[in-house]
């Protein structure tokens, strides 16, 4: 019999949309081989299946166990080429996703993997940290300081040690694309690191990974195994020793001061710099601590070059971004583009409309710290510029889109109450200021608040922005106040508000 | 502690026992002991500072900091229902309340029978098909409140 090779992303979110039911209906059968891939990113559609055909794969969408025999009979497939979702993106960094094995190191290389590395090792420290300066590559993690100028610190500080520490520790709610990226295309994080480590001399490594992902801390580790039976790990007559940690449910740790106190084993609290962990990081050691994204965008400049790079983009902001387009909408998931499309673009052609029975309310961007926007400002540009004027913030790429039920009184509530929870109360701003927040909003939100509580709000948030320690504090009242701004009607409710004349 | 806890307790400091020139790890052993034990006993704490050479109030420090680290073990399935914003958007508060209401307890505690606990956590990366429960190391997207009673009862 004719065995049909067929395709199936084993992420983590197509196994929650039921491609694991798939895989348990199909085994044993003997007309199809299954292969497990990385997920192209576009969730909506899954499980999907895809196939080989003589023009390339076809895709089968929303797949049940009883849609094999069409698959197998090749009835009613869409060419991947012809999803629009995927194909106005530029795959650069994720261009492996849906198509190859995350473990199966010899497919990474035949689809271009190591030519970063390679280029790096062809290149003294010096020039490694030119080509990024050339880029104009910024942090994907959220404070988007230019690459380069973390790694010149690094490399020109001296030490016997130094030491190069992915931050996997993706807390922002709305984003997963480093989950994506270590569980789907696990080498090109370790490759990242290695051109980093050659930069600055770092010849040990951390990837440390939330509690949350337990299924990417299996994937690296074992990605981790066979790059050192690869001898990738070697670097000049050393190995590079390259391990997972992980955490222990810490939004702060995603902080790369309180992630390097996390890394020695304390609780994971934020320490004010200077010094900078590039000058004094780990055990007081330099360290780069970089985001998943970061490290995984560096290959490919390496092996492009930074002037590739430099070309794509704005201004201030080279390069492509990773959305993650989740919340009310139709076709929420993983969305790679240049920099410079609009917030309306982005939801429009790639977020596909809301989803049924939903109307617009508003898009937060940015995670939980990210202000919202309703309708009026959706024309603001995707990059960091744009985002820094209007007081926003890109953070790590999260979009969250939310419908006309939303209780924005309760959302801000909900804000507030994060913050309190996850503060790691080192500074005062932000340890008190984040429970008086949301005691003030539970105040509104049962009915007994006044004006003097708003402004009471809106002093209480200058504070929190003036003096805390990081962002946490720092950013939290951003949401509440754009939340206020737009939807100001939902918080002056209740007897105790003098009615305007 | 049972001495088969003691017992356990005991190999499982072995291995976290700090040799120089490495430096002791609070925040790793303490999961190594939880992975042995199911939850961190806070009568152990003496021991573990023991162990590492650390004050007592350093290893609780940290055993207090962590949400993922335990007092007291969970039931049989941990059901942790996600917060998250994506979640939140798609109303992922009408299966918790679903949940809460199968299960008769609220979020923070344990079944009677001792067979579920309930909590919430802040972002499961499963934005995209969300809302999102997880149970155990399950992971459950767009869940509906009729999802939750037939969902629930495959776990025992």
């Amino acid at each position: 019999m004719k065995t049909t090779r067929l395709y199936l992303s084993n992420d983590t979110s197509s196994l929650a949309a039921g491609a694991g039911r798939l895989a348990d209906a199909w085994s044993g059968r003997p007309e199809i081989q299954l292969i497990r891939t990385s997920s192209r990113g576009a969730f909506f559609l899954e499980p999907m299946v895809e196939r080989d055909t003589p023009k390339g794969r076809e895709a089968w969408f929303n797949v049940v166990p009883d849609d094999l025999p069409r698959i197998v009979g090749g009835v009613g497939g869409t060419p991947v080429t012809g999803i629009p979702f995927l194909q106005q993106q530029s795959r650069f960094t994720f261009a492996n996703f849906g198509i190859t094995e995350p473990l199966a190191f010899d497919e990474y290389q035949t689809r271009g993997g190591l030519k970063g590395l390679a280029a790096a090792q062809s290149l003294s420290p010096e020039a490694i940290v030119e080509e990024l300066r050339i880029s104009r590559l910024r942090g994907r993690g959220g404070a988007a300081f230019p690459v380069w100028k973390k790694w010149q610190v690094a490399q020109q500080t001296r030490a016997e040690q130094k030491y190069v520490v992915a931050n996997a520790d993706e807390g922002d709610a709305g984003t997963y694309c480093d989950r994506m990226i270590m569980e789907g295309d696990p080498f090109r994080l370790i490759e990242g690191m290695m051109i980093c480590a050659r930069a600055i001399g770092a010849t040990r490594g951390y990837i440390y990974c939330r509690y949350e992902y337990p299924a990417a801390a299996r994937a690296m580790r074992f990605a981790i195994q066979k790059a050192r039976e690869a001898d990738l790990l070697d670097c000049d007559d050393d190995q590079f020793e390259l391990e997972v940690v992980v955490g222990a449910g810490s939004y702060v740790c995603g902080e790369e001061t309180a992630l390097l106190e996390s890394l020695e084993g304390r609780r994971g609290v934020v320490l004010a710099k200077p010094p900078y962990p590039a000058e004094s990081g780990l055990y007081g050691k330099p360290t780069i601590v970089s985001n998943v994204l970061t490290f995984s965008t560096i290959p490919n400049i390496l092996a492009h070059g930074g002037a590739w790079h430099a070309t794509l983009g704005t201004e201030g902001s080279r390069g492509t971004i990773a959305l993650q387009i989740g919340g009310r909408v139709k076709q929420p998931g993983l969305v790679e583009v240049p920099f410079g499309l609009t917030l309306h673009d982005v939801l429009d052609r790639f977020g596909g409309g809301m989803a049924p029975g939903s109307r617009f309310k508003a898009v937060q961007v940015g995670g939980p710290l990210g202000s919202l926007f309703p309708t009026s400002q959706l024309d603001i540009p995707i990059c960091y510029d744009a985002f820094a004027e209007a007081g926003a913030i890109l953070g790590h790429g999260g979009i969250v889109v939310y419908d006309h039920e939303t209780n924005m009184v309760e959302l801000a509530r909900h804000f507030m109450a994060f913050t309190a929870d996850e503060s790691c109360g080192k500074c005062t701003p932000c340890r008190v200021g984040s429970v008086r927040g949301r005691e003030i909003l539970e105040r509104i939100q049962s009915g007994q608040g006044t004006s003097e509580d708003l402004m009471l709000l809106s002093d209480l948030g200058e504070t929190m922005k003036t003096a805390s320690l990081c962002a946490l504090g720092g950013r939290a009242p951003y949401p509440v106040e754009t939340a206020i701004e737009h939807f100001g009607d939902e918080f002056r409710q209740g007897p105790r508000f003098v009615k305007p004349a | 502690m049972t001495t088969h806890h003691r017992q356990r307790l005991a190999a499982a400091l072995e291995t976290c026992r700090p040799v120089p020139p490495n430096k002791p790890n609070i925040l790793k052993t303490l999961l190594v002991v939880q992975s042995a034990l199911g939850h961190v006993p806070t009568n152990a704490i003496p021991q573990i500072a023991q162990v590492l050479g650390v004050t007592d109030a350093q290893v609780a420090g940290v055993l207090s900091y962590y949400t993922d680290l335990r007092i007291q073990s969970p039931g049989r399935h941990l059901i942790r229902v996600c917060m998250g914003e994506s979640c939140t958007a798609n109303h992922g508060g009408r299966i918790l309340r679903a949940i809460q209401d199968h299960v008769r307890v609220v979020v923070g505690h344990t079944s009677p029978e001792g067979r579920f606990t309930v909590e919430t956590m802040s972002c499961a990366g499963n934005c995209a098909v969300s809302p999102t429960v997880m149970i155990d190391e399950d992971l459950r997207g767009r869940v509906t409140p009729s999802d939750v009673p037939p969902l629930l009862e495959t776990y025992n």
